[in-house]
């Protein structure tokens, strides 16, 4: 049980940070990003608008398993 | 605009035709739309944004095309998702639920790859006789699921509930990823999530669904997100002789599916397999010399 609460946990705070990820990917352009992010390149006006789109992605299934695996259990039918 | 004026109408039919077979035939349309030219002689650039913005038309053709042939499924499929989101669960006995998210999950592999590397590995591998070389590769991968495909017992009726049974999340995860040997020119897209399903015990019949359900998507996001290039700058000079293709891939992507989906309820891949590994030898011997 604590384990399950500690997965969901970890997936809301991946998600969320997938979902900012890709709010920077889209606002920003290339020479403005983090150095540590992939796409970052001194003087490039480009924006990595696909790099945003799979953050926001991934984001979105990290939410979508939290919401799985926080949903009401099932009783399981007595042997 | 000079560059743009080498597809003429009667190369755009043939492209068109030739893209609405081959992507959902498991022969590679990215190869083949790589190599046809470079055997007929045709001086296309590849890599030209031009021709980028004239195949993102053709591949919007095939994925409308493959949507409208499984509308009422889709319709059922998101219905099972918007209930499984709804129930915060997914039935056991909800096999358009499971289905749906099967789809989600097999989509993520290939999405992200797709997003992240599809320009690189175009670029990277966009000649004719590199595109024959995968080909022959393509044709070994096809061959090699038929060999090693786990033979699972078919006994629901239906053909969602026996894929629902079936396929498990990682392994949805497997065939995306998969699927996902279709960036390099040379590896279809539909074999290899075909490949991937028959490795996880579907039937060819299942896999091909599954494979086609899978594509859809991806194919249509990926023609979607690139659809800004066609009416822009890019898109200049080919729009007309795009909106030519894009109706003949339609055509053909319409008779491609409903001949596949009835031709896998008895039929196997090897035939493909073949034709994959000798057009891939020809075409390598034919660029050496």
């Amino acid at each position: 049980m604590r384990n399950d609460r500690l997965l969901v946990a970890l997936a809301v705070l991946v998600g969320l940070a997938l979902i900012v990820i890709a709010v920077i990917y889209w606002v920003e352009p290339a020479k403005s990003l983090p150095g540590f992010f992939p796409g970052h390149q001194a003087g490039s006006a480009h924006h990595h608008a696909k790099h945003g789109i799979a953050a926001f992605l991934v984001g979105l299934a990290c939410f979508a398993f939290a919401w799985f695996r926080t949903g009401p259990k099932r009783a399981t039918p007595a042997a | 605009m000079i560059l743009a004026a080498l597809i003429s109408y009667p190369r755009a039919i043939v492209l068109g035709l030739l893209q609405g077979v081959s992507e959902l035939f498991p022969v590679s349309s990215l190869g083949h739309t790589v190599i046809l030219p470079k055997l007929l002689g045709w001086n296309i650039h590849q890599n030209g944004d031009y021709f980028l913005s004239f195949l993102v038309a053709t591949h919007l053709a095939t994925a409308i095309v493959l949507f409208c042939f499984f509308w009422r499924d889709w319709v059922r499929i998101l219905k099972g998702i918007g209930r499984s989101l709804r129930d915060r669960e997914i039935g056991d006995a909800d096999a358009d639920a499971k289905l749906g998210w099967l789809l989600v999950v097999g989509t993520i592999p290939a999405g992200i790859l797709g997003l992240l590397l599809q320009d690189t590995l175009r670029k990277a591998f966009a000649s004719g006789s590199i595109a024959a070389g995968f080909l022959i590769a393509n044709g070994v991968l096809l061959y090699g699921a038929e060999l090693l495909r786990r033979r699972a017992p078919q006994t629901d009726a239906d053909d969602d509930v026996r894929i629902a049974r079936r396929v498990g999340f990682p392994a949805a995860f497997l065939v995306g990823a998969v699927q996902s040997l279709a960036l390099i020119p040379g590896f279809s897209r539909s074999g290899a999530a075909m490949g991937g399903g028959l490795l996880v015990g579907l039937s060819n019949k299942d896999a091909a669904r599954f494979a086609f359900l899978l594509a859809t998507p991806i194919i249509g996001a990926a023609a979607v997100l690139k659809l800004p290039q066609l009416f822009g700058h890019a898109g200049d000079g080919v729009r007309g002789p795009a909106l030519v293709a894009s109706l003949c891939s339609a055509a053909t992507a319409y008779l491609a599916v409903k001949f596949l989906m009835r031709y896998f309820e008895t039929k196997t891949l090897t035939p493909f397999a073949v034709y994959c590994f000798c057009a891939g030898i020809a075409c390598t011997i034919w660029f050496a010399v």
